[in-house]
């Protein structure tokens, strides 16, 4: 399968702040290509960089073989790209949005009508194409944004954080239209920092502080606990088994997740014993502890502390 | 007193980051006050003449050099019998035209009075009637020399000298245009900085959503203005300070009366500037709103109302009327006599008590609105 | 072609959206054109002088006259000596002091001068100026007379030969009554087209650099030209149909004669607002927000732009360096375009320096924006 979207050692300074530092990575066509990371990992300059809003400071992007670098406005023409802040204009309406939008991309007489038509069915928006768009509740504009983004039917699509803000309801009608675009062969670059979204990607890329620290399949990048086990532990005082189990040298890794613990360890029912006896030592009886199958999250931390650590060791 | 410096201290912070703004509020006033020092003069001097001397006779030329070797005129042209006068003063080649006939000369010495034609460029209102008076003065001395050197040579008599006529011009004696301009100046741009800058700043956290979180805080309405306009006051003050240096170091402006005067009267013109600067913020709901109705009441008063540039007796009685609304009138009387009369407050305290008026009242009425629109 | 007509629709729409701009375009400049029209008037009239006559002869008595005859000066007060006059200036109640000292009227027979002194009130320069200049004409006239009176009574005999004296006879062009409201008017609507079309169009593309949709477009395969062009048509529009309204009450509502082709105005016009326009783009490219917009426009562009342009002070009168400068600003020509056509019914054989000049200004300052205009965002 042909590439859509190629990185190398792509890199973003501003200043003596690097924002994306050296990434490298491809996306095939057809593809929903999750980005996960935290606000200010530099997630969103990174697209911007792929949709030639940016220009990058070293390294090379490439968007269906066209360099993004040299010739911005080539890539331009063959992307689509729907920005954080979903930004369509408050003081039109809808109509008057994918008119506009249409247009610029340069669609018109029957085609951009047969397109309209087609997004305002896809968003959902029939009978309200003359309302205003400030008008409209989040998941509505969120599906009216995306349909000016696609109108002309690009073949990669570029979304920056696009269901932030919106309702559970609205965010799962809006991922089944991503899903339909990919059927289609249309390749959606996405990033957000919803892990339970990222689960619907075929890929992902795990950014941190500017660098990749993880790529791969959803259930890939879950492996990096086959060799251990995640344990549940639900325990009346929940900080202080956190800070008990955390010196154990046995433990690989601790974390709190509302009013549990996921604890990884080598071994599960090693782990089980252990750590009923060292929470019962202190009064502090755990109610369950169970195995359970690793979730996004806990790949995110793992990849987070392991980070974090590099960086310590580094800097020690 | 805390949370008021706790805004206040917000204030500063936020203003210093956008030093842009900074250095506009604070440097653009001296900047100006050097700029329109050095380009405005109200001397009507040079002022292109084309002469049509018809006669070329030696009276005739006298006539001609009375004009031109006065600082008033400056020869542009001297076009021949039969050419388009007017199309020179269409093409700003000439503002005036002074056109000799044929037999000046001759009808001089034989004791008639000659019509002589001076046109004038009349869409500049104001050059045109100085010059009507400087014209009228030149002709009517050359007559009194015509009358003296006739009586002199005829009787051997001396005539007398006339009328011994001496101008005098007091505070301003070379009448210079800057001295004339910075207590104008100083009222019209500290007026104009500190508006905007309140208004601005108020609307700007209408825009972004953090009033509300002020709101919420507990903050009274009293402390919010206070702690939000006093960073303003001290930028504004800087700023007059720099007008009055530059004033003293480029022009030689000195400040003729007491300091202490000056500041009194300025910070009271500030606090109500200031006042009426969140007075716009209440009411506006975008900054671009805030910005055009901020100049409209600051500004253009400050500027056609005040008495700055345009004598407010020439107006119509309904506008002059209007004038007293105005603060920027009573603060250029008090500056124009404390900067070059030499004068202390004394004879200025009824303007000082209506810009203290002025100030209270802008003040009451936006913590009014600030209340009651919120609510 | 299509793209651009999308860019206008679009930027129409959203100013019919916008309920606050319509008094703005089309209400606030009538009214400012109203109270400066009134309020903006350097006419001298009703000069508030103050009288010291030590003479207090019937002769002195006639220089009064000339004086308040002339309908520039108002008599307020008098006093007995000149240092009196102080008071009176610097409470700002006269303007003038006229000082007639004694011995005025025997003058001619001691053979000692006639004193006549003129006291201005300096820090008020320009009427100062005027009133001065007209003070002096009175005086100069006054003495003539004097000196005309006293060869009479010398020449009893009519040995005295007669003495040829030149009568000067004023005749103004353009403006019979020197009104200054003239002068004045046209040079506001200048004004108030400069700044509307300058501000709005560099706020309205630095509202979209806010907002975030200025990102959307510029992902677009949209050419930067098409966007500036679209972004910017609507305000050169909105500046036509101010000149109409601003000009109908020019010379319905002051009186103000528009001698020249209104056709003519219109279209040069357009010429001055594409120089106010790459302005408003330019000031655009420089900043991030629109107050700071509203302030380099303000500061940096509009406020020396109106004085230095001739509009309201005369240039010749400034200093060399200086008026170099002026000629890099493009109100300068407008200013003298707008008065033409006004005021002197000049066609386009006079002013066609001036248009050039403004074409040629126009497009350079409209490219170097367009250099600057990036579609990217850093």
């Amino acid at each position: 399968m042909a590439l859509a979207v190629e990185l190398h050692g792509l890199t973003k300074r501003f200043g003596a702040f690097v924002a994306v530092d050296g990434i490298s990575l491809d996306v095939e066509e057809g593809e929903i290509f999750g980005f996960l990371g935290a606000n200010g990992a530099g997630k969103s300059t990174t697209i911007r960089m792929l949709c030639g809003l940016l220009r990058p400071t070293a390294g090379t992007g490439r968007v269906l073989g066209i360099d993004v670098g040299r010739e911005p406005e080539e890539v331009k023409r063959r992307i689509g790209y729907m920005s954080q802040r979903f930004s369509l204009y408050d003081d039109l309406t809808v109509r008057q949005n994918l008119r506009f939008y249409g247009g610029v991309y340069g669609l018109r007489g029957a085609l951009q009508a047969e397109r309209e038509a087609w997004a305002i069915e896809t968003a959902g928006l029939a009978g309200k194409e003359d309302v205003l768009t400030r008008a409209l509740a989040g998941g509505w504009k969120q599906r009216l944004a995306l349909a000016c983004a696609v109108l002309h039917r690009p073949r990669v699509v570029f979304l920056d954080e696009p269901t932030s803000g919106v309702d559970p309801l609205s965010r799962r009608r809006f991922w089944r239209l991503i899903d339909a675009m990919s059927e289609d062969g249309v390749t959606v670059f996405v990033t957000t920092h919803y892990l339970d979204e990222a689960e619907h990607c075929h890929r992902l890329a795990l950014i941190h502080a500017g660098r990749l620290t993880a790529l791969g399949t959803v259930d890939e990048l879950k492996a990096v606990f086959a060799t251990q086990a995640v344990l549940e532990v639900t325990a009346p005082r929940v900080a202080e088994a956190l800070d008990l189990l955390a010196s154990e040298p046995w433990v690989r890794e601790v974390s709190a997740f509302g009013t549990r613990l996921h604890v990884v360890v080598e071994n599960a029912e090693d782990g089980q014993r252990r750590i009923l006896e060292r929470l019962q030592a202190t009064g502090n009886v755990p109610v369950r502890i169970d195995r359970i199958v690793p979730s996004l999250e806990d790949v995110f931390i793992h990849h987070v502390e392991a980070a974090g650590a590099e960086k310590r060791t580094v800097s020690a | 007193m805390k949370k008021i410096r706790a805004v206040a201290w917000k204030e500063v912070r936020q203003v210093s980051r956008d030093p842009l703004s900074l250095l506009l509020l604070i440097g653009l006033p001296a900047f100006m006050l050097v700029l329109y020092g050095f380009a405005l003069n109200f001397d009507v001097r040079h002022v292109p003449l084309a002469v049509q001397d018809r006669d070329k006779t030696a009276a005739s030329r006298d006539l001609v050099s009375t004009f031109v070797n006065s600082t008033y005129f400056d020869l542009a042209a001297s076009p021949a019998p039969g050419d388009d006068l007017e199309r020179l003063m269409e093409t700003r080649r000439a503002r005036a035209v002074l056109v000799i006939p044929e037999g000046y000369g001759a009808d001089l010495a034989a004791g008639r009075t000659v019509p002589v034609q001076l046109l004038l460029d009349g869409a500049d209102a104001n050059t045109a009637t100085t010059v009507l008076g400087y014209a009228g003065a030149l002709v009517a001395d050359a007559n009194a020399d015509a009358i003296r050197r006739t009586v002199l040579r005829a009787s051997g008599r001396d005539v007398p000298a006339g009328i011994e006529y001496r101008p005098r011009v007091w505070f301003n004696p070379e009448l210079s245009s800057t001295r004339f301009l910075v207590p104008g100046l100083m009222g019209v741009l500290l007026m104009l900085t500190a508006v905007l800058a309140t208004a601005l700043s108020v609307v700007r956290e209408k825009e972004r959503g953090t009033m509300e979180q002020l709101r919420v805080a507990p903050l009274r309405t009293a402390e919010l203005i206070i702690g939000k306009t006093l960073p303003y006051l001290a930028i504004s003050l800087l700023a007059s300070v720099l007008i009055l240096v530059a004033a003293r170091v480029l022009f030689g402006v000195e400040v003729k009366g007491p300091y202490l005067a000056l500041f009194a009267a300025t910070l009271v013109y500030l606090i109500g500037a200031l006042g009426l600067g969140i007075l716009i913020s209440t009411l506006a709901d975008s900054q671009a709103i805030a910005f055009q109705g901020g100049l409209l009441v600051s500004l253009l008063p400050a500027v056609l109302l005040s008495g700055f540039i345009f004598q407010i007796r020439a107006m119509p009685p309904a506008l002059q009327l209007v004038t007293y609304l105005v603060p920027a009138r009573y603060y250029l009387v008090i500056l124009r006599g404390v900067i070059l009369k030499g004068s202390g407050l004394g004879p200025y305290w009824d303007q000082m008590a209506y810009l203290g008026l002025f100030a209270l009242a802008t003040l009451a009425l936006a913590s009014l609105l600030l209340v009651k629109r919120e609510a | 072609m299509y793209v651009l007509w999308r860019i206008i629709v679009k930027e129409l729409l959203q100013l019919r959206q916008d309920k606050k701009m319509i008094p703005i375009i089309f209400v606030a400049p009538i009214v400012q054109l109203v109270i400066f029209g009134f309020a903006v008037n350097t006419d001298v009239t009703h000069v508030p002088m103050v009288l010291v006559d030590q003479d207090r002869t019937s002769a002195s008595r006639a220089l009064l006259d000339r004086f308040v005859e002339s309908g520039y000066f108002d008599l307020v007060g008098s006093e007995e000596t000149p240092d009196a006059v102080d008071a009176w200036l610097v409470g700002g109640r006269a303007q003038l002091g006229l000082v007639i000292a004694a011995g005025y009227a025997e003058a001619d027979a001691t053979g000692r001068p006639a004193r006549v002194q003129l006291i201005a009130d300096g820090s008020d320069a320009a009427p100062a100026t005027v009133a001065l200049g007209f003070g002096s004409a009175i005086v100069a006239r006054e003495a003539g007379v004097r000196l005309a009176e006293y060869r009479r009574h010398v020449d009893a005999e009519g040995e005295l030969p007669a003495v040829g004296l030149t009568d000067l006879r004023p005749r103004v062009f353009y403006n019979p009554d020197l009104r200054s409201r003239w002068f004045y008017v046209p040079a506001v609507l200048a004004m108030i087209l400069m700044i509307m079309t300058m501000l709005l169009s560099a706020m309205a593309v630095v509202r979209e650099k806010e907002i975030g949709t200025m990102e959307q477009i510029i992902v677009t395969p949209i050419a930067a030209w098409q966007l500036i062009v679209g972004k910017l048509f609507p305000f050169a529009a909105i500046g036509l149909i101010q000149v109409f309204l601003v000009t109908g009450v020019a010379v319905f509502g002051f009186g103000v004669p528009l001698r020249g082709s209104f056709l003519l105005l219109l279209l040069l016009t357009q010429l001055f607002v594409l120089n106010t326009l790459g302005l408003g783009l330019l000031v655009s490219t420089l900043v991030r927000t629109q107050q700071q917009a509203m302030m380099v426009a303000a500061f940096t562009m509009m406020l020396p732009m109106l004085y230095l342009s001739g509009l309201i002070f005369p240039i010749e009168n400034m200093p060399h360096a200086i008026q170099t400068i002026t000629y890099a600003i493009p109100l300068r020509y407008y200013a003298n375009i707008i008065r033409g056509i006004f005021l002197r019914g000049s066609g386009i054989d006079v002013l066609w320096p001036e248009a050039l000049t403004l074409l040629v200004m126009g497009l350079a300052i409209l490219t170097l924006a367009s250099l600057r205009f990036r579609k990217r965002l850093d």
